[in-house]
């Protein structure tokens, strides 16, 4: 077989082996978007196209709008506390020293040896002591804490990959530390930042069982856990129809934001952040 | 979990440990129960806004109830269903966090240990101010009541008892007039109704759901003169060849297919909806099931008791409870709702009216009941039937993961002698009744 | 659109252990030891606080009797017998033999995967955001979103399988079917992220071995096992104890798909029923320890691995 007609036929192999595997794998969303918007349950018809599902979805139990609102509250927490914490930790670790440095960051690190669901029950009964149960804001610092590890590395790294010289030119100056990081190294950490985001805001929005046991009052539920409740069924039938429109609407964010930032997502394999 | 959050590599953290102790202290400040106010008996309606959960399968009639209060009085409820499989979880939680609403409907077999666990506020002054508290269902009273102290009222009587669909009798050449008297009839009848074709069916029942199983079969054990649990609720006793045989025939019905394969799976949000829609020909539900279903050409229906092997009836009475919870802001208020509840207005007006019975036996003989005689045989079977009491009745029979479930399923789907799985499961629940597990 | 590619990301390898005290830290900024606590305050707070309390109270608490209400007292390890319950054990047995079918089907599916999108003809990158998108959607929705195709009468998995099979498939109604069916939804859901690990990993290996190994005439086999499988090794190690830890918590999806019916719980369900159905506070802390302690040694070990070749 010659060159060029053995690249064509491995090229010929690989399009019909990846577009196989792409289909079975974009299948499931495809299937659920779909069925979101067409049928007897969708259209409120016989057949067809319509969008009684997401009408349904909206006014489920406190209503889509709340149970939005309260799942990007804590996605927001999440993202701005891990970030600020990150930042300034990271900044911290990577550029001075001070006592108790090693102890804290080997303490962070440790999170990650802790397996989550484990500290969840000590969580709750901690989180009632200092009044954060069933609190978004109590919810949204505990997401924030897991996403320390993988944060302060990520960060720390990023100021270590900066220049000193920038930084050391800018403190003869006159400059204080404070002013060196707002004026001079934020902007070079930055792609570090937004990946410390996405990997926040994903793991918030999506989060499952932290809400499930620490949100008690129905009108703070954040969506995963209201879309169970609606795949538990009420007055003798479960609604797929509004649970696939409900999938669809918490999907949708992520993979938006994915496909958007999604070089920020890979820096987050690559720095060396998960392979520590 | 969350596999996404990726983890890093560590090399040693032996401060934890040393950091960890210093905690110690702080675990002696955790609070201790709440003040009861147990000679309090006020009622107020002032406007207040009052919270109250329900699980899904009561949630039609405590929303009719609650429409009727919300239209009379200034108090508004407001009414948050649970699914009935995270009930428990949720009142759990709730609990520990003192997040739990104001009123608080409550499973009866759940009510000894919510009781018990002090998740309910003491009502005993209130209730003896009622001047008919000598004829709330007894049943009822007495799964919500802890060391002589009153924690709640019926809210609901939920028994169980045969359904079945008389325009299916009569396709199959039954007389819709003569519900099965023994399972070996039940057996017969359904045989001869999964022939009439068209997607019928003879029988149903929710197979993967364990509370509806324990509702609807140990009425049958209890016909034939078997038990499943001893008098304290603290030992499991369904090891017994009656009960063998009750699975045994769950068992035939289900593999000679007079059962759609779907009841397997069927874990309870759905399971009276075939019957509903006419596709059933005989299914023992829940009385309040009557409420919700519509009548047409596919659906008569026609209730009769639960039947034993080989006579005898019997059946489950089972429920909810309303109580305050022990954190709630508005006692005054969640008991001016709850006495309204209990009221000849409510009873009668709202909740016989709507077909179902009454939980004052003073009230049981209403105009409603004399115009509906399916409504006289649930009111002959609440004084017959019988509700079991256990304080970790929860957790052991009605939690999906408790020991009772894989009890049910084994005998029903699995292999091998019902009789001989009972007993081999039966440790297991005793176990779990006892406290531990 | 932008592809998903290792390569494009700068690269920075960072050291991959604790800082030790650098030798470049100026005298300047000696002065500033002081600020620098500053900045690392609010971290120091959130992690003693939501951290390392949280994890001293679970110990405290595993050795008391801990009710969900009212008081409680030490009871030595009284709590610790809910490690012999026998719905414990079922639990663990579970969620181990889970973990070994999830880690290895995930892991060759992953494995595939990478080496067919490492390196391709135009268009590859396009089929690599393809094969990770499912990992952006979160695990609890798509576990609602296989609870529907597995549940639903039009769902297309149940028309292939009356076509294929000629019958409906019960897809969650035993604990076998259950295990599968979920692995599957774990594979659909997590390979593209494994795949995405094993590019990093497959990227770190230099391209003169594999002309090397071309030169010797060894075949892609060869190839493979002497070259690729053993450079790999830390990356597989990294992708195993990830795969095991996730799978040994599992929640998440058999709480969704099966809530445990058909002996489906795993040992975190166990957690969650001992603590609020049980409402045992301490006992479900007690297993908390003991999971905590188990996944220590099993981690460890497997970064022994890790540690030993890199």
């Amino acid at each position: 077989m010659s060159r060029p007609r053995h690249r064509a036929a491995r090229s010929a192999g690989f399009y019909s082996t990846s577009t196989v595997l792409a289909v079975l794998f974009l299948f499931p969303m495809v299937w659920t978007l779909f069925s979101s918007v067409h049928g007897r349950q969708a259209s409120g018809r016989g057949n067809g196209w319509g969008i009684d599902d997401y009408k349904r979805l909206f006014h489920y139990g406190s209503g889509l709008p709340a149970y939005l609102l309260n799942t990007t509250v804590v996605a927001l927490i999440t993202v701005c506390v891990t970030v600020v914490v990150t930042t300034l930790g990271g900044y911290a670790v990577a550029r001075f020293d001070f006592p108790g440095k090693n102890v804290l960051f080997l303490v962070t690190l440790a999170i990650l040896m802790v397996p989550y669901a484990t500290i969840l029950v000590p969580l709750y009964v901690f989180l009632g002591w200092i009044g954060l149960q069933n609190s978004l804001i109590g919810l949204g610092l505990v997401l924030a804490m897991f996403q320390l590890p993988f944060g302060l590395f990520m960060m720390r790294n990023s100021f270590e990959a900066l220049p000193v010289e920038l930084e050391e030119a800018a403190l003869i100056d006159g400059c204080t530390p404070t002013g060196v990081l707002r004026r001079v190294l934020l902007r070079g950490v930055a792609p570090g930042m937004v990946t410390v985001a996405l990997f926040a805001f994903l793991a918030a929005w999506n989060e499952f069982v932290a809400p499930l046991i620490f949100l008690t009052d129905g009108a703070k539920f954040t969506l995963p856990v209201a879309l169970f409740n609606l795949e538990a069924g009420n007055f003798g039938s479960v609604d797929f129809g509004a649970l696939q429109s409900g999938v669809v609407t918490a999907a949708v964010p992520c993979v938006a934001v994915f496909l958007l930032l999604q070089r920020y997502y890979v820096r987050g394999f690559t720095s060396g952040a998960l392979k520590g | 979990m969350a596999l996404s959050r990726p983890r890093a590599r560590l090399r040693q953290a032996p401060v934890l440990t040393a950091l960890a102790t210093a905690t110690v202290l702080l675990a002696a400040c955790q609070s201790g129960g709440t003040a009861s106010s147990a000679s309090d008996t006020s009622a107020k309606d002032d406007g207040t806004t009052i919270t109250m959960w329900t699980r899904s399968p009561t949630a039609i009639f405590s929303q009719t109830l609650i429409d009727a209060y919300n239209r009379g009085h200034r108090n508004k409820v407001k009414l948050t269903v649970i699914p009935a499989d995270s009930y428990q979880q949720k009142v759990g939680t709730a609990a520990g966090a003192r997040q739990l609403p104001d009123v608080l409907a409550s499973d009866v077999v759940y009510a000894p240990n919510y009781a018990s666990k002090g998740v309910y506020l003491d009502l005993t002054a209130r209730v003896n101010k009622l001047p008919f508290k000598a004829s709330l269902a007894p049943a009822h009273m007495k799964t919500a009541t802890y060391n002589n102290k009153i924690y709640g009222v019926p809210h609901d009587i939920d028994l169980s008892a045969v359904f079945y669909n008389k325009a299916l009798f009569t396709k199959a050449g039954l007389n819709p007039d003569k519900p099965p008297t023994t399972l070996d009839e039940l057996y017969a009848d359904a045989k001869k109704i999964n022939g009439v074709g068209g997607g019928a069916h003879g029988y149903f029942f929710g197979g993967a759901c364990p509370g509806c199983m324990l509702f609807t079969t140990w009425p049958m054990i209890w016909a034939s003169g078997g038990t499943v649990l001893n008098e304290k609720g603290t030992a499991s006793t369904i090891a017994n060849d009656t009960a063998g045989k009750v699975y045994a025939l769950y068992r035939r019905m289900y593999q000679e297919g007079l059962v759609p394969a779907s009841a397997k799976n069927e874990n309870g949000p759905t399971w009276t909806q075939q019957f509903a829609n006419g596709r059933i020909g005989i299914q023992p539900m829940g009385a309040t099931v009557l409420q919700t279903l519509k009548e047409g050409p596919g659906l008569k229906v026609g209730v009769a008791p639960i039947p034993g092997l080989t006579g005898g009836t019997s059946s489950f009475v089972g429920g909810d409870v309303l109580g305050v919870s022990s954190n709630s802001k508005h006692a005054a208020q969640a008991w001016d709702f709850i006495s309204w509840t209990l009221s000849k207005d409510a009873q009668v007006d709202v909740v016989a009216k709507n077909k179902n019975i009454t939980v004052r036996t003073d009230l049981a003989d209403n105009t409603y009941a004399q115009q509906d005689p399916r409504l006289a045989t649930f009111n002959k079977l609440a004084a017959q039937g019988q509700t079991p009491i256990s304080v970790d009745f929860g957790k052991t029979y009605n939690d999906p993961n408790g020991p009772w479930t894989s009890t049910v399923t084994d005998a029903v789907f699995g292999s091998g002698d019902p009789a001989a799985i009972l007993q081999r499961h039966n440790g297991a629940i005793t176990e779990s009744l006892s406290g531990n597990g | 659109m932008v592809s998903l590619s290792p390569t494009r990301a700068p690269s920075r390898d960072a050291p991959s252990s604790p800082p030790r005290a650098r030798h470049d830290v100026s005298p300047l900024r000696r002065g500033h030891r002081r600020l620098a606590m500053v900045y690392a305050t609010p971290l120091a707070v959130i992690v003693a606080v939501l951290f390392v309390v949280p994890l001293g109270l679970m110990v405290w608490m595993s050795f008391n009797h801990w009710p969900l209400l009212g008081a409680s007292a030490p009871n030595g390890v009284t709590n610790y017998r809910a490690l012999g319950d026998p719905l414990f054990l079922h639990a663990l047995w579970f969620t181990v033999k889970y973990t070994v079918v999830t880690t290895v089907v995930l892991g060759l599916v992953a494995f595939g995967l990478a080496l067919l999108v490492q390196e391709g003809p135009r268009g590859v990158g396009l089929f690599r955001t393809v094969f990770f998108l499912p990992s952006a959607v979160g695990l609890a929705s798509a576990s609602l979103l296989f609870y529907g195709m597995f549940n639903t009468d039009s769902s297309p998995l149940n028309a292939a399988m009356r076509l294929l099979a000629g019958g409906d498939v019960d897809w969650l109604g035993s604990s076998g079917n259950a295990l599968i069916s979920t692995v599957g939804m774990i594979t659909w859901r997590f390979a593209g992220f494994y795949m995405l690990i094993l590019m990093t990993g497959l990227h770190g290996i230099d391209p003169v071995l594999y002309e090397a190994a071309r030169t010797d005439g060894a075949g892609w086999w060869q190839t493979m096992r002497r070259v690729t499988l053993p450079l790999l090794r830390p990356t597989i190690a990294l992708m195993m104890v990830l795969s095991v830890t996730g799978s040994l918590l599992a929640f998440d999806q058999f709480f969704i798909l099966t809530g445990g019916r058909h002996g489906t719980a795993t040992i975190v369900i166990d957690v969650y029923r001992e603590a609020f159905l049980s409402q045992d506070l301490g006992r479900a802390a007690a297993v908390s320890v003991a999971i905590l302690v188990g996944l220590v040694i099993i981690n460890g070990a497997q970064l022994r691995l890790l540690r030993r070749d890199s």
